[in-house]
């Protein structure tokens, strides 16, 4: 269900589940663009040298894919503020679902807070957080 | 608050100490927005009337420096998150000023000892001054043990 307004969004809902493009190659392809190309991020055997377990998706990717899920659900939202903690890697060629619960809704201010959760398919929290959006009144 | 904690935020806290400009290409934030996922044209088509960098855009731009000269090492420094806040679009295309200062300096303290936490903020304006978004890091470090 895609969002427009306040009032369409319920408290205890969910959004509906992200399926992120965690493949080496985006990732590689992302680490590139904002410069931060290396091993970490483009090559398994070269990110194990560097004592990881691999190649990493880079953690303002994940953010990325936070912020795009909630544009998905509500086109118009405003994103006010978005905080993340990097718990774990989220480790590229693996698959990960992204999720998001609306744990507060401020009709008088507008705003929706949202809880945000990245994990893989152990179910392993990786990255969480919480967004703040505003949505716009049906009556505006 | 431990003492020595309240000396260093009062030595430190809300003074900018780094200062770079940012140019902002429409090509990069539009890539950006799209390897996120992002479909909405604002983010991901530089013809879009609105268009404008991703929100979390600026979370990957790094200042000259993250924490001011003299500021005490108490251990090796760890990522633990980024925060974003988003006061007005930025514009790709146009100039953006990012100034760091520290903005908190709080611990946590377990089994383990002591873990210094700051925040150090990279606050963006553009060039008429209008400030429009922070990206703050929090880094993390584990106290070493006497």
């Amino acid at each position: 269900m895609t969002v427009h307004y306040i009032e369409d969004v319920e408290f205890g809902s969910d959004l509906p589940a992200f399926i992120p493009d965690t493949s080496l190659a985006k990732g590689a392809q992302f680490a590139k663009l904002i410069g931060w190309d290396g091993p970490r991020f483009n090559d398994h055997e070269g990110a194990r040298k560097e004592g990881l377990p691999g190649a990493m998706i880079p953690g303002v990717m994940s953010q990325g894919f936070l912020v795009a899920m909630i544009h998905h659900w509500a086109p118009s939202a405003r994103i006010i503020n978005i905080d993340t903690v990097f718990r774990a890697p989220v480790m590229a060629d693996e698959s990960h679902t992204i999720s998001g619960v609306v744990t507060d809704i401020d009709p008088d201010a507008g705003t929706v807070e949202i809880d945000l959760t990245v994990a893989n398919t152990k179910q392993e929290t990786r990255v969480f957080g919480t967004a703040t959006i505003g949505l716009k009144a049906g009556a505006d | 608050m431990d003492a020595d904690i309240q000396a260093i935020r009062d030595q430190f806290l809300g003074q900018a100490f780094d200062e770079k400009q940012f140019e902002i290409d429409p090509i990069v934030t539009a890539e950006y927005a799209r390897l996120c996922g992002e479909t909405l044209p604002k983010f991901t088509d530089p013809a879009d009337p609105d268009f404008q960098a991703s929100p979390t855009f600026v979370a990957s731009l790094s200042g000259g420096r993250s924490l001011p000269a003299g500021f005490p090492r108490f251990g090796l420094g760890m990522d633990a998150g980024k925060g974003i806040e988003c006061l007005q679009p930025v514009r790709p295309g146009q100039p953006l000023i990012g100034k760091t200062h520290l903005h908190d300096i709080y611990t946590k303290t377990g089994r383990s000892g002591r873990m210094i936490f700051v925040v150090a903020r990279l606050a963006f304006f553009d060039e008429a001054g209008t400030h429009l978004a922070n990206s703050d890091s929090r880094i993390v470090m584990r106290e070493k043990s006497a």
